[in-house]
């Protein structure tokens, strides 16, 4: 079925397997397989469900949901062999890549023939297209470029039985489908297919970018920069923001990027024609003043625009540095309750004797608030997951939804009950039931009584 | 972590305008021209439009795509959500009213299109975007291989992103290049000057008209889609003296406009079985409201199966 030394069964070899990036919590599988090619993933999946064993599939593990990990056992397939570029058609703004595909080698590809693809993780150097995929991936760039979803145009994509279909492609319809069968494939967490290879839109690369960075004394004035941002024929692509916490995190780390300390940090970006982004700095610089910043700075130089986006995209990675574990939410509210919400963060945690940091996408109202604690000290998990659900119960309420582009996985499961009443929880229910009735493909996830049964 | 109970009754979308946002709430039944009454007044607008005097529903279950489907996205990718009444009368609530979401899966981008076989809308909640100011419709003309230089160039540049269409038009023997553009009042110059640059370099003549209607094309009776360097010539292919072809460029998208008459579905008919079998090679597809949908394939039957039964339980 597989080829020789592709399976791994050693405590060591699965060690690394036993989570995500969200680390916590520790699922350690029966074992793990790299399938050579897609043909070997096709007559591995039909071995599996023969076996009656729960399979997860993974690409970098740089997921924060608890998404691709062995939750009720079983064994992870890794799609590391699948990392071929097998076309790009500049002509017809599309490329068809394998699901093992690294992120950031597709842009490395993209970008000599001044292309690229827009969805932008902070995990972009590790991450696949397919653990993208899986979880509706976002980013920084989201807020003018949208997410993963708005670029897929064709999945092909192995069921359990074996059977390698594909809906779309490079022409992003249905193609002989009737029903847009993509669409639930987006998003799926992996638990209806193993996907192989992508049809994805590109875009052409903007001719010039500035980077604008302005400090605000508190959450409301920054909040107000938000709003008129938002609302700006600029169209910035990127508006971010860091608290204070966040900030002083990054200018303690080798990531220092010279932000002022003691402010919350908006980060926000314009690209374009030069003509264009040239004419327009100006009047962004002016609404971030005229929301109450004395502290805006903007270049169009490149390492200066790095530094700043690598202070911002490291900093997940740099909560380490301030306790063994994390969770980090992933709730997307109208942003006209960004300040009532981010009040809320501090006050619960604070309330807890939790560290709250929140780095987030914020011109989506995208939160990100990460709650950093000690799992090994008696209780505090349990903390963090009461500030979870009031959080969300909260977020649910002011009309936001559990995750933008994280994914559920098993770490947000808890909360779904929230979102769905009889009749939509029914119709959720019926995705896998088409797909993947008895749960076989990661179980426990999505929603958490997704239990595969044998 | 205790469990939390399941809700005992159904959430649903209540008709609202959130200008901080960048969203509202309307019925389905709303016109294009309602939409944009309701949200002028706030500095926004729905660009997805085609007809101002047809719902927003005849134009989600005529086409994917708008012409400023080009900078803004697809309708599925504008509708953030909605109330739905399934096949057996009951009305749930689909998706978020804020614009990123993956939380559950997709059956907002799965039902929207799906022709009315698996239920219909109620309410859309719809991403707005800002109205900058200054409309602007450029038409270019000339020989063919100026007009194909004309949308390479167009949609090619870093200018790309702010044109809100890039279209062939191809109307009996005419063909022309159709730019819309919509800039906030001084940036116009610099919008024009690029216009003109790009006529310069392709040799086309370069007409420039206020926006007003300017893409507002109509509801299409035939909508194909291909990639997006195959639309010129699949609008060359379908236009013929009774058709209007709009090859949106970077959708990949043709709208097929018929004269009408009792033989309107045996034409649309005649125009998918010449193409059909290129489009579905590439993972394209074609829709007509003229034309019944193909019968499922039979893989996906049994999982049809399913989904109705989920979606028809009373």
């Amino acid at each position: 079925m597989l080829s020789r030394g592709r399976v791994f069964t050693s405590p060591a070899q699965l060690a690394g397997y036993a989570s995500d990036a969200l680390g916590y919590k520790s699922y350690p599988p029966d074992a793990v397989v790299i399938p050579a090619d897609a043909a070997e993933l096709v007559e591995f999946m039909r071995g599996a469900r023969d076996l009656g064993l729960p399979v997860m599939l993974r690409g970098a593990g740089t997921s924060l949901s608890g998404g691709p990990v062995a939750a009720q056992g079983g064994v992870i397939v890794h799609t590391s062999s699948l990392r071929h570029i097998r076309e790009i058609n500049r002509d017809g703004f599309w490329c068809e890549v394998e699901s093992g595909v690294a992120l950031n080698d597709l842009d490395a590809a993209l970008k000599p023939l001044g292309m690229f693809y827009p969805p932008d993780p902070s995990s972009g150097p590790v991450c696949t297209l397919g653990g993208n995929v899986a979880s509706n991936a976002g980013g920084a760039h989201c807020f003018r470029y949208g997410v993963t979803s708005h670029y897929v145009l064709g999945v092909e994509v192995v069921l359990l039985d074996g059977t390698v279909h594909r809906f779309g492609g490079p022409a992003g319809g249905r193609g002989r489908w009737r029903e847009d069968w993509r669409r639930f494939m987006v998003g799926s967490e992996g638990t209806l297919g193993a996907f192989t290879r992508f049809w994805l839109r590109l875009l052409p690369l903007p001719e010039k970018v500035w980077t604008l960075r302005a400090t605000y004394p508190d959450l409301r004035s920054i909040e107000a920069a938000i709003h008129a941002l938002v609302a700006h024929p600029s169209f910035p692509a990127a508006i971010e923001m860091l608290d204070p916490r966040g900030v002083a995190m990054v200018e303690g780390s080798r990531m220092a990027a010279g932000l002022p300390r003691g402010s919350f940090m908006l980060l926000t970006e314009i690209d374009g024609p030069a003509a264009l982004v040239d004419a327009r700095v100006a009047a962004v610089s002016d609404i971030l003043r005229r929301a109450g910043s004395d502290d805006v700075a903007f270049s169009d130089e490149e390492e200066t625009r790095r530094r700043l986006w690598k202070a911002r995209k490291a900093a997940g990675g740099l909560l380490g540095q301030l306790s063994p574990d994390f969770v980090v939410q992933d709730a997307v509210i109208p942003k006209g309750a960004l300040a009532e919400i981010l009040q809320l963060v501090y006050d619960e945690a604070d309330a807890a004797g939790i560290l709250a940091v929140n780095i987030f996408h914020a011109g989506d109202g995208n939160l990100h608030p990460n709650f950093v604690f000690n799992s090994r000290v008696p209780g505090e998990l349990e903390k963090v997951e009461r500030i979870g659900e009031r959080l969300m119960r909260r977020v649910i309420a002011v009309g936001g939804t559990l995750s933008g582009e994280h994914g559920i996985g098993n770490d947000k499961a808890a909360y779904m009950p929230l979102v769905y009443g009889p009749d939509s929880m029914r119709l959720q229910w019926a995705v896998p039931a088409a797909f993947n009735p008895r749960h076989q493909l990661n179980p426990l996830k999505v929603f958490g009584e997704r239990r595969f049964t044998g | 972590m205790k469990a939390i109970a399941p809700l005992t009754e159904e959430r649903f979308f209540t008709v609202f305008l959130d200008a901080v946002d960048g969203t509202v709430c309307v019925p389905a039944n709303t016109t294009g021209a309602a939409l944009q009454a309701r949200v002028a007044p706030h500095g926004l607008r729905f660009p997805l439009l085609l007809d101002p005097a047809t719902s927003l529903s005849a134009h989600v279950a005529a086409t994917t795509h708008a012409p400023a489907s080009c900078r803004f996205g697809q309708y599925c990718d504008n509708i953030l959500g909605m109330n739905w009444r399934l096949p057996g009368g009951r009305v749930v609530r689909i998706g978020e009213r804020v614009a990123k979401t993956t939380t559950g899966y997709d059956w907002l981008r799965f039902l929207l299109h799906a022709g009315g076989r698996l239920g219909e809308p109620v309410d859309y909640v719809l991403r707005l975007r800002p109205a900058c100011g200054f409309s602007l419709l450029a038409w270019f003309e000339g020989e063919a291989a100026a007009l194909r230089g004309c949308v390479s160039r167009l949609l090619h540049g870093g200018w790309m992103h702010w044109w809100d269409a890039v279209d062939f038009v191809a109307e009996g023997d005419r063909r022309r290049v159709r730019v819309a553009v919509d800039c906030p009042p001084g940036e116009a110059p610099l919008f024009t000057e690029e216009l003109q640059r790009v006529a310069a370099a392709a040799g086309a003549r370069l007409t420039l008209q206020p926006a007003t209607g300017g893409t507002l094309d109509g509801i299409p009776d035939l909508v194909l889609k291909t990639t997006p360097d195959r639309v010129i010539a699949l609008a060359e292919a379908l236009a013929q003296p009774a058709a209007r072809c709009v090859g949106l460029g970077y959708s990949g998208v043709v709208h097929v406009y018929l004269r009408e008459g009792g033989d309107r579905p045996d034409r649309i008919r005649a125009m998918v079985e010449s193409h059909e079998q290129a489009l579905y090679a590439l993972g394209g597809d074609w829709h007509s409201r003229w034309l019944p949908a193909p019968a499922p394939a039979s893989a996906e039957a049994a999982w049809l199966v399913t989904l109705e039964q989920a979606l028809r339980t009373p």
